[in-house]
């Protein structure tokens, strides 16, 4: 009587399924969010409703539940979900289906023995949510909207081991903001913020999709070229110095100009590490402020 | 408390133990392949027991040249409870990878699933059906009935030269040390059950019943 109502009123989904996979008890939960009444399903096989749950990772797990009385786990972040039904409103407008982690485990008898197995669905759309906040708070730049350093440092080192895995090109350019403090001092902070930002927007239109712009630091940022030789790297990097400063700039009706300094590095046989890497783009980089700024400097290699 | 410390099982106990995990052992992995079609080859369990604070040097004379790990923790709850860890060298998981991933294609939602996350749980999952064919098998033997929580991975490329116990210093573990063989990939992992102090008693009383039935 008490279970009854608990198995009812519960905020988690609960199914009970006979051996053979039909419905035996679908909890108010379950039709609340599917749609799908007991009256519906109960006697049903469970695959005639949900023919996407007959796949061989689910029929396992049944087996494993069934066999020797084994649990079953089903993530999220593996499967998403497996009962598609809408998200809750809340959380509608980020997930197409309710984001779902699921437990699968076996019911017995009087004599112990297994005739049975029970899921459980809980919804943890919030959760996945603030988990996907959290990632872009660590990845991304505040100001600018692009990758932050975090970020880069992972990424990068992703990047190395595949190249040196699948003998790939990559190519880094390290950027810098030519006089930078001159436009803070001149013409304010906030001219500062919105020049950062508008350089981000040039660059981010003249880089591929499969290429990450990285602000490195104040006024420094990192490109990351990947499948780029040193050659194909040397001309990308000379037409975003052209983005830059073949465009005025304008902030609150000031018109200004802007450029910056490029440093090109690419990944050789020597070079192991992600420091190997981003000394020798600093060189170049240091190469570039050397020879007057506004201009593309590259290693040779 | 000092000098000896008195041993957790009696030699006998301990005989009785060894012949329990042979026999779930055993059956375990011929359930595992007939009933999931996943070919694992348990090889006959070494038992012994550790004081929890033992275990990382234990481990690091036994995996090498492995110095790295990743242990993935299941609780476990009957008459006998505890946690069970499964041990794998670092980089297992890759070989592991793809015996369990031929059917995730069919997953009709097209995500991409980066490799980081594919592997932790191919970790999961496989170690979930093994703690629980294990586990499920030993209980059975001794007529317990147990639950389980979700598996998780409480170390991730841990170093084993020089890390803190996995289990509290003070406890004992329980070390089952086998070797799991799927198909034709030797990955060596290693089974720990640290029993509850509450449930030793338990498991000694179960152990010597275990045996009467046979007399």
């Amino acid at each position: 009587m008490i279970f009854g109502q608990i198995f009812e009123t519960i905020n988690t989904g609960l199914i009970v399924l006979n051996k053979d996979m039909t419905v035996k008890y679908w909890n108010r939960w379950m039709s609340l969010h599917s749609g799908i009444g007991a009256d519906d399903i109960v006697g049903k096989n469970l695959f005639a409703v949900y023919p996407q749950l007959e796949r061989a990772h689910f029929l396992r797990n049944c087996r494993a539940v069934l066999a020797f009385g084994n649990f079953g786990f089903f993530s999220q972040k593996l499967h998403q979900y497996l009962f598609p039904m809408p998200a809750p409103g809340s959380r509608a407008h980020e997930f197409e289906f309710m984001q779902q982690t699921c437990t699968m485990g076996p019911i017995r008898n009087e004599q112990g023995k297994i005739d049975g197995l029970y899921l459980s669905v809980q919804d943890v759309s919030d959760m996945v949510s603030y988990q996907k906040k959290l990632v872009r708070i660590n990845q991304v730049d505040y100001l600018t909207g692009v990758y932050n350093r975090n970020f880069m440092e992972n990424q990068l080192l992703k990047e190395i081991e595949r190249c040196n895995r699948f003998k790939c090109q990559l190519s880094l350019l390290m950027i810098d903001v030519d006089h930078f403090k001159n436009i803070n001092d001149n013409y304010g902070h906030q001219c500062g913020d919105a020049t950062l930002k508008d350089i981000t927007r040039r660059i981010s239109a003249n880089i591929r999709k499969t290429d990450f712009l990285i602000r490195y630091g104040g006024d420094e940022f990192c490109c990351l070229l990947t499948e780029t030789p040193h050659q194909a790297a040397f001309k990308v990097a000379e037409q975003l110095r052209r983005a830059i400063c073949d465009h005025p700039f304008e902030f609150n009706g000031t018109s200004y100009s802007c450029t910056i300094s490029l440093g090109v590095a690419s990944l050789g046989a020597s070079d192991k590490s992600l420091e190997d890497l981003l000394r020798k783009a600093d060189n170049a980089l240091y190469g570039a402020k050397n020879c007057g700024r506004n201009i593309v400097v590259k290693t040779n290699g | 408390m000092s000098g000896d410390i008195q041993p957790l099982f009696a030699d006998e106990e301990k005989d009785i133990l060894q012949e329990v995990m042979n026999i779930a052992f055993g059956q375990a992995s011929a359930e595992l392949a007939e009933v999931i079609d996943i070919f694992v080859v348990l090889s006959v369990p070494d038992i012994k027991v550790l004081k929890g604070s033992d275990l990382p040097d234990y481990l690091c004379k036994e995996l090498k040249p492995a110095t790295t790990v990743n242990i993935i923790e299941q609780s476990f709850l009957g008459k006998f409870s505890g946690q069970a860890l499964l041990v794998f060298p670092a980089g297992a998981e890759k070989e592991l990878l793809h015996l369990f991933t031929q059917d995730q294609e069919s997953n009709s939602q097209d995500i991409d699933i980066d490799i980081d996350t594919l592997e932790t749980e191919t970790l999961l999952e496989v170690g979930n059906i093994l703690i629980g064919a294990c586990i499920g098998k030993i209980a059975e033997l001794l007529n317990d009935v147990v639950a389980y929580d979700p598996p998780h991975i409480t170390a991730k490329n841990l170093n084993l030269e020089n890390c803190e116990s996995p289990v509290p210093a003070e406890n004992f573990a329980i070390s089952i040390r086998t070797m799991f063989r799927f198909e034709q990939q030797n990955v060596e992992g290693y089974l720990f059950l640290i029993a509850n102090q509450s449930s030793i008693d338990w498991l000694k009383k179960a152990l010597i019943a275990f045996l009467e039935s046979f007399e």
